[in-house]
């Protein structure tokens, strides 16, 4: 990894626009990063090293809390290297590790040892989510206590939605103990029985649907335990716009918060006609009044910020019929991308809310990151807002492939990153 | 005089705690000889019981009274009799005082509404324990050199509080006593009101020691808390990690203390349960005078003993 700034050098970046939601600042500005951290604003500084980042926007580094770093088990879909290499990529400067893995991020052994994995092999800085459950089962309880001392961030069974809702109250409750917060995929496993949304591209392509019910059947019970048993309670990946609506209506109610992804902002399931195992995904794609129902929740604050979902799948289990696909897709490096090209540029979302949305408010939840406030580590973004790039598997640094983008333009690209005293992602020659 | 019923102790003044306990030195000291002769005391468990069947079935017969034992094994209760038509066979059959242990909350009280005799709640459900309550400020008294040394000194009450009627009796025992008391448990062995007891919530048995805790009151955790469908604590580990206590935790001036049956390793490790800093056989000898006492004052014949 390359230092920025060495024992004698500090870093200026002069003349970028620097948007920064958490102070508000929007404007033409240099920046002197010394010791990893920001130290000062100004118009006309000057330092032994500077980048001219003219034309260049610079934002609060991304944080990213829903990934699938696929390790321990499936290091041949990603490992802590390639996944931080692509979360930089990405902007991302903060990412959290779903525990689904194989073995499960079930017992503080694990989360010892990932924390130790992160520290050799991360780029980016990297949290780690145990499970809520012991082998995310719905069942027996993780030693949360044990968990967290070990150093894990949150806990979650994502990938699956628990089942029996008094399972589900005795874990937020005693999660609240363990004063950790819960990160819910909201599945109701008896309603969601197709393998994609339940609506007119399926009835056509007569692939089997799970109606939208099965996530907002289960939302609806989440919010309600939420309330109950005060726990700190997040749920991820929102899908749809009652689900949307029903988190409006647990504002201030509960102590919730709640995300959406890049493509479910972005895609809809008229992509389903193509049969294509790679538009596979879960929570699945919706129809445009879902999409729009949620976008205006990210727009209104409802949805409170973006995550990814980022879930690599090898080739072999992408590249079948939808039926047989595995679900999930990249997310990392398209992200920005794809939502500057397909929400900014078309009027849909501010730009400084999107920033917001991937930076300050992602950066609260995980307790850092998302600041360019004085004194705060230098995490941050630089990006060509103008650039127009292609998808490719060749731009990719995930160890896979299956990105819903591939082949399609973007009109944005993120050219740095920088993660207090490191440059880890690098196409504007930073480190020259 | 006329008999009186020992249901609970949430509305028991200070004056009527140290009456049992006074009574109770006396017994202990052998100063009432056979206070109960003459007297019939029927126990009746409607649940497994060692330890409380025993202590109360010695305290009597050592009190000179008549002993009527009917348990879960072998009587009209194995035969599914219901409570009130054991009860009131008891009483036709000239009962003094009836001792009740039974697995439902309200029992002992419903029992006192078809009987003349005194009831006395050897444990109903989750709901009360009060002989067990007064046996513990007994052994604290004894600890601390008195009753009244009691007052301003902290407590802390460590376990499954959710579905303890241990703690439903030394709760409001102990507070009537002066103590101050704090709860340690995960919330998924607390009620979800807790908070109308309004005592303070601490995370582990470490952060009761640095409170100032001078007692540490363990809870059994049935075993079935942490097995079954859904538990309610994910291991013993984890459990012992933050709500048990171990050698760690003894000091000067600390003392541990349990109703048992104690499950060694879970809330107490093992090496605490018989150390000098453990109140527990004190507890379990103190059963015997207090519950003498209790019946005495039950029956109504304490203060023509004591006169």
């Amino acid at each position: 990894m390359k230092e920025h700034d060495g024992q004698s050098s500090e870093l200026v970046i002069r003349h970028a626009h620097v948007l920064d939601p958490s102070t508000g600042l929007d404007a033409v500005k240099d920046v002197r990063i010394s010791s990893g951290r920001i130290s000062e604003f100004g118009d006309d500084l000057r330092g032994t090293r500077e980048l001219d980042a003219d034309g260049l926007h610079l934002f609060p580094g991304f944080v990213d809390v829903h990934a699938h770093w696929r390790t321990p088990g499936r290091e041949d879909e990603e490992t802590i290297e390639s996944g931080s290499a692509a979360a930089a990529a990405g902007g991302f400067t903060g990412v959290v590790m779903m525990p689904n893995t194989d073995p499960v991020v079930d017992k503080p052994i694990v989360v010892s040892g990932l924390m130790r994995r992160i520290e050799q092999e991360s780029r980016v800085r990297a949290y780690v989510s145990a499970a809520l459950h012991v082998g995310l089962k719905g069942e027996r309880l993780t030693e949360m206590q044990l968990l967290k001392e070990a150093g894990a961030l949150c806990v979650s069974d994502d990938g699956l939605g628990t089942q029996s809702a008094g399972v589900l109250r005795n874990a937020m409750l005693y999660a609240h103990t363990a004063g950790l917060p819960v990160l819910l995929h909201c599945e109701d496993h008896t309603l969601a029985t197709g393998v994609v949304h339940d609506g007119v591209a399926a009835a056509l392509a007569g692939i089997p649907g799970s109606p939208a019910s099965a996530e907002d059947a289960a939302t609806a019970t989440a919010l309600v335990l939420a309330t109950e048993t005060g726990a700190k309670t997040h749920i991820t990946h929102v899908s749809t716009a009652l689900s949307a609506a029903l988190v409006r209506f647990f504002e201030g109610r509960a102590d919730v918060t709640a995300d959406t992804t890049p493509h479910h902002l972005t895609l809809t399931d008229d992509l389903i006609s193509t049969l294509d195992g790679a538009y596979r995904v879960n929570p699945p794609l919706r129809p445009e009044y879902d999409r729009d129902g949620v976008t205006e929740a990210l727009r209104d604050g409802v949805l409170d910020f973006v995550a990814t979902d980022h879930a690599p799948h090898a080739s072999e289990e992408k590249e079948l019929p939808l039926e047989e696909a595995a679900p999930g897709f990249l997310g990392h490096e398209t992200a920005f991308a794809a939502l500057h090209a397909q929400l900014v540029l078309k009027g849909k979302l501010s730009l400084t809310r999107l920033i917001e949305a991937m930076s300050f408010a992602p950066g609260r939840w995980v307790g850092e990151g998302g600041s360019l406030a004085v004194g705060s580590p230098a995490d941050l973004v630089l990006a060509d807002l103008s650039e127009r790039w292609t998808v490719g598997r060749e731009t990719l640094s995930s160890r896979s492939w299956n990105s819903p983008y591939l082949g399609q333009n973007l009109t944005g690209r993120v050219v740095g990153t920088i993660v207090g005293r490191e440059i880890v992602h690098d196409l504007v020659k930073v480190s020259r | 005089m006329r008999s009186r019923d020992f249901l609970t102790l949430e509305e028991t003044s200070r004056g009527e705690l140290r009456e049992v306990l006074d009574l109770a030195r006396d017994v202990a000291a052998g100063r009432l000889s056979s206070p109960l002769a003459g007297k019939t005391v029927c126990l009746a468990f409607f649940e497994t019981s060692t330890r409380t069947a025993v202590s109360f079935e010695l305290a009597a017969r050592r009190s000179g009274a008549d002993v009527i034992s009917l348990s879960e094994k072998g009587s009209a209760i194995a035969k599914g009799e219901s409570l009130v038509d054991t009860v009131v066979t008891l009483d036709s059959l000239g009962a003094d005082a009836l001792v009740i242990r039974h697995p439902a909350a309200g029992a002992a009280k419903l029992a006192a509404r078809h009987t003349r005799a005194a009831v006395v709640n050897a444990g109903d459900g989750c709901g009360q324990h009060p002989t067990q309550a007064l046996l513990d400020l007994y052994a604290l008294s004894e600890a601390f050199g008195g009753f009244d040394e009691l007052a301003g000194r902290r407590v802390a009450i460590a376990g499954d509080v959710l579905r303890s009627r241990v703690a439903r009796s030394v709760i409001p025992a102990l507070r009537t006593a002066g103590m101050e008391v704090a709860l340690v448990a995960p919330r998924t062995l607390l009620p979800m009101e807790a908070g109308v007891w309004d005592l303070p919530v601490l995370p582990s048995v470490d952060a009761a020691l640095e409170w100032g805790s001078e007692v540490l009151y363990m809870l059994r955790l049935q075993n079935e808390r942490m097995t079954g469908g859904s538990p309610r604590v994910p291991s013993v580990a984890e459990y012992a990690a933050y709500y048990g206590v171990a050698r760690r935790h003894l000091r000067r001036g600390v003392w541990v203390m349990h109703p048992g049956p104690v499950n060694r390793g879970v809330e107490i490790s093992g090496d605490v349960v018989l150390d000098g800093a453990s109140l527990i056989p004190n507890q379990v000898a103190a059963g015997i005078a207090v519950r003498s006492a209790v019946l005495a004052l039950a029956t109504g014949v304490a203060q023509q003993v004591a006169a």
